[in-house]
């Protein structure tokens, strides 16, 4: 899946998206490092020049004799119609541990939006959010259902975005809350997708 | 950090256990272990007795509390070690000022006040009751009981025998007055700002972090904040006092139990370009840096929008829309409704709206605007918009041509040479390019009485439930055509 960048030209009979069984859309110049530690919900999108970190997972731990060899640590989980938008960096954060730096796998909900140039590196992030463009999402920080971070925003280390909030700013603060309406009123049109609501027609529509 | 609103109404409003906030840029602190050997290389003297030593610490601005000194000795009950920290700060601070009386600080000097306050109040107490603090609100009932049993103790006798006293205000320190010194340190402070500078001082916004950081001045005296706590509310209708929105009470949960939501119950608009085949783009959902780039809008060139008014109601919907000539702000720009009022068909179930989307042939109207784009021709770049005609209607949808002239961003030059303050008002500021056009909707109906609906209106006071009255509601809205290319 991962290619070098030089074999970028597009040529008429390949399209852009590899479409995998259950609707995931890959673009072939996503740059994907350890791909058996990735998962993926479905119908969800990895657009072109995304950085998928796979590789940087927890290494298993030492087996006890006898035991069996558990199969590989998942590094990222993303949700279903989950969109990754060009140029974003998604990357497990790490820490100490037991005298040891090891990384956290991450998790990333349904029908998260993350607009262009991202950098992603937070522990979690639940369903219905939506992620600005030039987002920063420092390591190890949580965010929380339903809320919006805007672009160009720098989450702090740590910092938990509480369910509904509205963040902006360097670091980020909570600026207020999205409306109670927050995701609601999309799929009344195939254009009219709304933020935090079901993006499934947003995904239909990227080909 | 979300709770619910009867822990706020126990604990108040900020977290209690080791949450805080960096007081110089608001990130979350942590908790951070220093080494001993760290601690070696920069204080040899000091750290021969500490073992364990814990700082908080901000990841994000690299403030730690060792900017005002203060270590933790173990990792827990943060919120205890810092108080207890403070505590002793504050009062070692009185012990070397005490000659000159240094004034106490806000909480102390509350306290203070509040005990006295309480103790004036219960000196001067009802003095017809003794027994005032006993659960049993009948005196009289009491006293006779008390009697009965041998009557008062002695402290109470002589409490009774006293003449109440009438309730005075604080006098001193130690009852919590303080009066104001004008010579408080203020030329201190005066110099101490002089020499540290701009970059010396907080911001008014690090002040108000916290109740601690109320009369810090300098850098080095802000205290660490606790994390402010956040709770869901429900929302009530201002007149009626229905309750328009009830979330889920329990924490992270994002559901409700009643929404009601403007968006069922009043028409919606849309606007998208008429020639291009491509809707406007959703800003919000950016795929690509610089992907609106491509449809600017340009300046003096018309432009032919078709406004889409959907109805969420179940009755036929009379529409009036109104908009001013030109838009306001500092970019003027022409707009023309050709079909300013109109009517919108009812909504149905979503199963007629799925049975009806089927059968019409419009349906595939994204297929017919492809092809279009493919050939070159198409039936709707030959029809004309006219005024006074709807474009298109489906069954709760009408579609009506709106022109649009964006305004240019720069004004006609001129030859008298104009004054600061024009320049300075041609200047256009963030977002002003953004052409949006405000619009009033006015939206008349004839709604069926349901029995048991109270009816708001004076003329339909007396309605029987099963006639109809006639509904209105007008509200602005605006629509966002796109930027102006400059």
């Amino acid at each position: 899946m991962s290619r070098p960048a030089g074999s970028t030209a597009r040529r008429s009979v390949k399209t852009e998206y590899i479409e995998t069984d259950t609707g995931n859309k890959i673009s072939r110049r996503a740059f994907i490092e350890g791909k058996q530690n990735i998962m993926l919900g479905g119908k969800t999108v990895i657009m072109a020049g995304v950085h998928l970190r796979g590789d940087l997972c927890r290494k298993p731990e030492r087996v006890a004799e006898g035991e069996k060899e558990k199969p590989n640590t998942t590094a990222v989980s993303i949700g279903r119609a989950t969109v990754v938008s060009t140029n974003t960096v998604i990357r497990p954060p790490m820490r100490l541990h037991k005298g040891q730096m090891t990384f956290i796998p991450m998790r990333i909900g349904d029908n998260v939006f993350i607009g262009p140039n991202a950098h992603i590196s937070s522990a979690s992030i639940s369903s219905h959010v939506y992620i600005g463009e030039n987002a920063v999402l420092s390591p190890l920080c949580i965010v929380k259902e339903g809320s919006k971070i805007l672009p160009n925003t720098v989450v702090p280390p740590g910092m938990t975005v509480p369910a509904g909030t509205v963040v902006g700013g360097r670091p980020a603060r909570i600026l207020g809350e999205v409306g109670d309406g927050w995701g609601q009123g999309g799929g009344v049109e195939v254009e009219d997708w709304v933020e935090g609501g079901d993006l499934r027609p947003l995904v239909r529509s990227i080909k | 950090m979300s709770v619910t609103s009867s822990a706020v109404k126990g604990d108040g409003n900020r977290c209690s256990r080791s949450c805080y906030n960096c007081p110089s840029c608001t990130s979350p602190l942590q908790i951070t272990h220093v080494s001993h050997r760290d601690e070696g290389l920069l204080k040899p003297n000091d750290a021969a007795g500490d073992d364990e030593t814990y700082v908080l610490q901000c990841q994000f601005c690299d403030w730690s509390s060792l900017e005002i000194d203060v270590r933790f000795s173990k990792p827990t009950k943060i919120t205890e070690q810092l108080a207890k920290q403070q505590k002793t700060r504050t009062s070692s601070t009185h012990s070397t000022t005490a000659s000159n009386q240094k004034p106490l600080d806000h909480d102390e000097k509350f306290t203070n006040l509040v005990s006295f306050y309480k103790d004036q109040l219960n000196d001067s107490g009802d003095p017809q009751n003794p027994y005032s603090n006993s659960p049993h609100n009948s005196p009289a009932n009491l006293a006779r009981i008390m009697s009965l049993y041998g009557g008062l103790s002695y402290n109470a006798l002589k409490k009774t025998r006293e003449k109440p006293q009438p309730m005075r205000e604080a006098l001193g320190t130690p009852e919590g007055f303080v009066s104001f010194h004008a010579d408080r340190s203020d030329s201190e402070l005066i110099r101490r700002s002089q020499a540290s500078g701009w970059d010396g001082t907080i911001t008014s916004e690090q002040q108000d972090s916290a109740p601690s950081n109320y009369d810090s001045r300098f850098n080095g005296e802000l205290w660490p904040s606790a994390t402010q706590l956040r709770t869901k509310r429900a929302k009530r209708c201002k007149t009626c006092r229905h309750i328009i929105a009830r979330p889920e009470p329990n924490v992270g949960n994002m559901r409700y139990k009643i929404r009601l939501l403007a968006m069922n119950y009043i028409p919606r608009l849309m606007l998208k370009s008429l020639h291009s085949a491509t809707p406007l783009a959703n800003p919000a959902f950016l795929l690509k840096p610089g992907m609106p780039q491509a449809d600017d809008l340009q300046p003096h060139k018309a432009q032919q929008y078709i406004l889409t008014v959907k109805n969420a109601l179940f009755e036929t919907v009379k529409i009036s829309l109104a908009t001013p000539a030109t838009t306001p702000g500092k970019v003027a720009s022409r707009v023309t409704i050709l079909c300013p009022s109109f009517t919108v068909g009812p909504a149905g179930e979503v199963w007629d709206e799925a049975l009806s989307a089927s059968n019409e042939p419009n349906s595939d109207g994204d297929r017919k605007a492809a092809m279009a784009s493919l050939t070159g021709s198409s039936e709707s770049s030959e029809r004309q918009p006219e005024a006074g005609k709807i474009w298109e209607k489906t069954r709760n949808s009408t579609s009506i041509i709106v022109e649009i002239v964006p305004g240019a961003l720069q004004p006609p030059p001129s030859i008298v040479p104009k004054t600061e303050q024009q320049l300075t008002d041609e200047e256009l500021g963030e977002d002003d390019d953004v052409l949006e056009v405000p619009v009033y909707v006015r939206a008349e109906w004839e709604a069926e009485i349901k029995p048991g609906e109270t009816v708001q209106a004076k003329k339909d006071a007396n309605a029987m439930p099963g006639e109809k009255v006639s509904k209105e509601i007008g509200y602005w809205v605006v629509l966002a055509a796109g930027r102006i290319a400059g």
